[in-house]
């Protein structure tokens, strides 16, 4: 019988759940499908409400990682197959090839030979990389990794440069299986499709982004080294719309709200302003500003500053001008009437999508209409936690993720019989 | 300004004295102060008091998604019809959740909105504004026009028998009294045989009793139009100085441009989801007008003569005559016309979310039942099949009593208070500069 969880996807939830798991005595096992730990969060200029940089926290937790021998994980993984049940299931794990072995210092030789390039997903499109990379500069582990579909045919002069001898291109996926008690799906999100609402002209207009985009447009790891510039031609980006509800409790795309988008804004509202102390505008639109609880403090010091504009109304229509400023439509509704109004650059608040939601999981899970883990309704032994059960921030993720390293616990082998025979045996 | 007032009225109980007592103060200390300065620091306290049955009347009269509605202000950027300020169906939407029927009533936008649907489209609650104006237009006629319990039986399924039994029981009379249930064919009039062999339908129902009939209740309708237009008028105006923006004099300057606009079809042709419209509704628009000319000529050449002695000619015309020349147009465009905005109700009806409201459907129904037995009567008549051609002709000419005697109670009345709403909204001022 096992005594180990299995944890799907190498996200904060994940993380948090293996590490609360391990350190509470229960082996654990991440399944992460990136080449790198930390998911969405290790792709954040910073949180909210604390503007603290996310890798601060993501390292505590490498490091807790590393220390605990407890912990497993492996990266470009994927499950291909779930049998058995509570305290016995077998997965199947593929472990896609990374073509650079553990001999890697990172030295970075290997890139500056590649003349092959990649767009760079780590910044969402908005730059390339060579075919050998590293992730980003924090990457764990911090090791390369080679993207064979975007090589030359044939080329060895990443394995020529490496004088570690840490590339080899003959790799090949590798089946792994884990026999687990349990299996937790931490599987998190996919940012909205922004291309799919109508009239907002995303997909054709360079000076529209998304909020993940911002976040790495902000970050000094970024596309622009963290300077606020705009895609088009580069224009310092002095006056933004964020666009609240960019498809989200929209029942023709998402129909739920995100949860994290309106605070997401409100902090990437400060990126522009603490960019341009001076002379930068950041409005939002909105149709109703979401910072509940201990974030309304937060929403109150945007509120003061004067240079933030905050307008009821949702933005319907995006255009783009061939001088790359971008028009808004939308009704003040408090009193303004249907106005136009131009900016340097427009932010889609676009929500998140579970990333589970059409992933042809190969586990017997219930989805709720929206495509999210119904974890009520879950086999026993199986458990989800974060966003790929409900849209929530990352503070409210990680306490979801000890919920799970908890129902873990209760998994494991033969826990459950003894405790009902304590019960018995307390009741006389 | 409504949006600001129900939430005063929730704050507390003091804050409209508060507000009162500030306002008081600086009256005193700045006597002269400017509009611009004194406008943001006072906002009244209102009472809101919703009417429930209203919002359940329009539930039914097909606003069934309106409390979907979150308030988001989509539609209103997606209406290509809307004024910049105060634009609409937004604040109508609001108003309608909250049963605020005055407001609506008195509300020239309900009639700018041309049912697009573009707002419909867009919305990203399925609240259908587009069909909420619509059932907001419904009862703006069911308001005005009295008896209002008319406009409720025309809406109401239920009483479309009865309905129906009106004019059919009204042709029956008088068919009995001054016609024949059994025409024969040809006659002597006057001592001389007319068209012998051939359907003559004046035999059925002879023109003194179709002029008596059809003018009765034309005028009738023209009655009721009447007092309707005044006492829009007067709601337009009130809700207007409710509003904040009185309106002096009338409107008959702006009549002309605003008949310029519907001969046109402009605000049709600024719909983006439903363009097809404008094509269908001006086929059926100037299919009306042909028939009513062929009626006026009609009645010309029967009647006219007899104002200096002559002879009036009777139909049957030849099928080449100056009656023709309007009538068959006519027919042929209000067959296209109406045969069209049924395609597009149904080509529609997925990004709609449905195919219209029972009201709309009425009318078109019935205008199909004109239009095809008006055709049939005449084809009929030609091919010489009594058996058909009258009873086709007596259905024709039930629809067309019922399109008179419903016309200021049925979807036929947006006519005359859609155009003006269209007079009052140039006269306000709130015109999207169609021309």
């Amino acid at each position: 019988m096992a005594d180990k969880v299995l944890i799907v996807g190498g996200g904060i939830s994940g993380i948090s759940a293996a590490v609360e798991a391990a350190e509470a005595g229960l082996e654990a096992v991440i399944i992460e499908k990136n080449p790198y730990l930390g998911g969405r969060v290790a792709q954040l200029h910073k949180y909210f409400p604390k503007l603290c940089p996310p890798y601060c926290g993501l390292e505590i937790n490498f490091k807790r990682i590393k220390q605990n021998p407890m912990i497993s994980f492996y990266t470009l993984a994927e499950v291909t197959n779930i049998s058995g049940s509570e305290g016995d299931y077998n997965v199947t794990v593929r472990v896609n090839p990374r073509y650079v072995n553990e001999k890697c210092t990172a030295c970075n030789d290997c890139v500056e030979q590649c003349g092959a390039s990649r767009p760079n997903e780590f910044n969402y499109g908005m730059d390339s990389t060579r075919a050998v990379y590293l992730p980003h500069e924090m990457s764990f582990p911090l090791r390369h990794v080679v993207d064979k579909s975007a090589c030359d045919a044939g080329c060895q002069k990443c394995v020529e440069a490496c004088k570690y001898g840490a590339i080899d291109m003959s790799m090949e996926p590798q089946t792994v299986e884990v026999n687990a008690s349990s299996i937790v799906f931490a599987t998190g999100w996919n940012p909205y499709d922004a291309s799919k609402i109508e009239n907002i002209n995303f997909a054709t207009s360079q000076n529209v982004i998304t909020n993940v985009m911002m976040e790495r447009l902000a970050a000094p790891n970024g596309p622009t080294k963290g300077k606020l510039l705009r895609p088009s031609d580069g224009k310092e980006v002095k006056n933004v719309a964020f666009v609240q509800c960019a498809g989200s409790r929209d029942e023709n795309n998402l129909d739920y709200c995100s949860a994290i988008c309106c605070m997401a804004s409100l902090k990437q509202a400060t990126y522009i302003r603490d960019s341009y102390p001076e002379d930068s505008k950041a409005t939002i639109f909105y149709i109703d500003l979401r910072a509940a609880g201990k974030y309304e403090d937060f929403l109150q010091r945007l509120q003061a500053d004067e240079n933030v504009t905050m307008t009821k109304g949702k933005v319907a229509k995006i255009e783009e001008a061939a001088s790359g400023d971008v028009t808004v439509t939308v009704e003040d509704i408090l009193g303004g009437g249907k106005i136009e109004a131009t900016f340097d650059m427009v932010v889609l608040a676009a929500g998140m999508e579970p990333a589970a939601k059409g992933a042809n999981i190969p586990a017997s899970l219930t989805y709720e209409a929206n495509g999210f883990i119904d974890a009520d309704n879950l086999p026993a032994g199986i458990s989800a936690c974060g966003v790929a059960r409900r849209p929530d921030d990352v503070s409210a993720s990680v306490q979801d993720a000890t919920g799970a390293a908890l129902r873990a616990l209760q998994s494991r082998a033969g826990v459950n019989k003894p405790l009902e025979a304590a019960e018995m045996s307390g009741g006389n | 300004m409504a949006d600001e007032t129900v939430e005063k009225t929730e704050d507390t109980a003091g804050a409209g004295e508060e507000i009162t007592e500030t306002a008081a103060s600086e009256a005193e200390a700045v006597p002269v102060a400017s509009e611009a300065e004194a406008a943001p620091a006072v906002r009244e306290a209102v009472a809101i008091t919703p009417d429930v049955g209203f919002v359940k009347e329009l539930i039914s009269s097909g606003g069934a998604d309106l409390k979907k509605c979150y308030q988001c202000a989509t539609c209103s950027v997606a209406c290509n019809l809307t004024p910049d300020a105060s634009p609409f169906p937004r604040k109508e939407m609001m108003w309608a959740q909250w049963g605020l029927k005055d407001k609506l009533m008195g509300n020239p936008d309900i009639w700018l909105c041309h049912q697009c649907n573009d707002c419909t489209a867009q919305c990203p609650r399925g609240a259908k504004p587009g069909t909420v104006m619509n059932a907001v237009a419904k009862m703006t006629i069911s308001r005005f026009s009295k008896p209002g319990f008319l406009t409720k039986g025309v809406g109401n399924p239920s009483a479309l028998i009865l309905m129906m039994a009106l004019p059919i029981a009204i042709l029956a009379v008088a068919i009995g009294i001054f016609g024949s249930y059994s025409p024969t064919r040809g006659e002597m009039v006057d001592g001389k045989l007319q068209h012998a062999g051939d359907i003559v339908y004046g035999q059925f129902l002879g023109h003194w009793p179709i002029v008596g009939v059809f003018t009765s209740f034309f005028v009738l309708s023209i009655i009721v139009f009447a007092l309707g237009i005044r006492s829009y008028w007067g709601a337009l105006k009130a809700h207007a100085a409710d509003e904040g923006q009185p309106i002096a004099g009338s409107g008959f300057g702006k009549l002309g441009p605003v008949i310029g606009e519907i001969f046109t079809h402009k605000r049709f042709g600024k719909c983006d989801e439903t363009e097809d419209r404008k094509t269908s509704h001006m086929f059926i628009f100037y299919a009306f007008g042909l028939l009513f000319l062929a009626t006026i000529v009609s009645t010309l050449l029967t009647d006219g003569p007899l104002l200096w002695g002559g002879e009036g000619v009777l139909s049957p015309y030849p099928t080449i005559s100056v009656v023709k020349l309007f009538a068959y147009p006519g027919a042929a465009a209000g067959l296209i016309g109406i045969g069209l905005i049924t395609i597009n109700r149904f080509k529609h009806q997925e990004k709609l979310g449905g195919l219209g409201s029972y009201f709309d459907w009425l009318l078109i129904s019935v205008i199909i039942v004109l239009m095809v037995t008006g055709i049939g009567s005449v084809a009929f008549r030609l091919a010489n099949i009594g058996a058909l051609a009258f009873p086709t002709y007596f259905v024709h000419l039930s629809a067309v009593l019922f399109l008179f005697i419903y016309a200021p109670f049925s979807k036929m009345a947006h006519m005359v208070y859609r155009t003006v709403a269209l007079t009052f909204a140039r006269v306000s001022g709130r015109d999207l500069g169609v021309d």
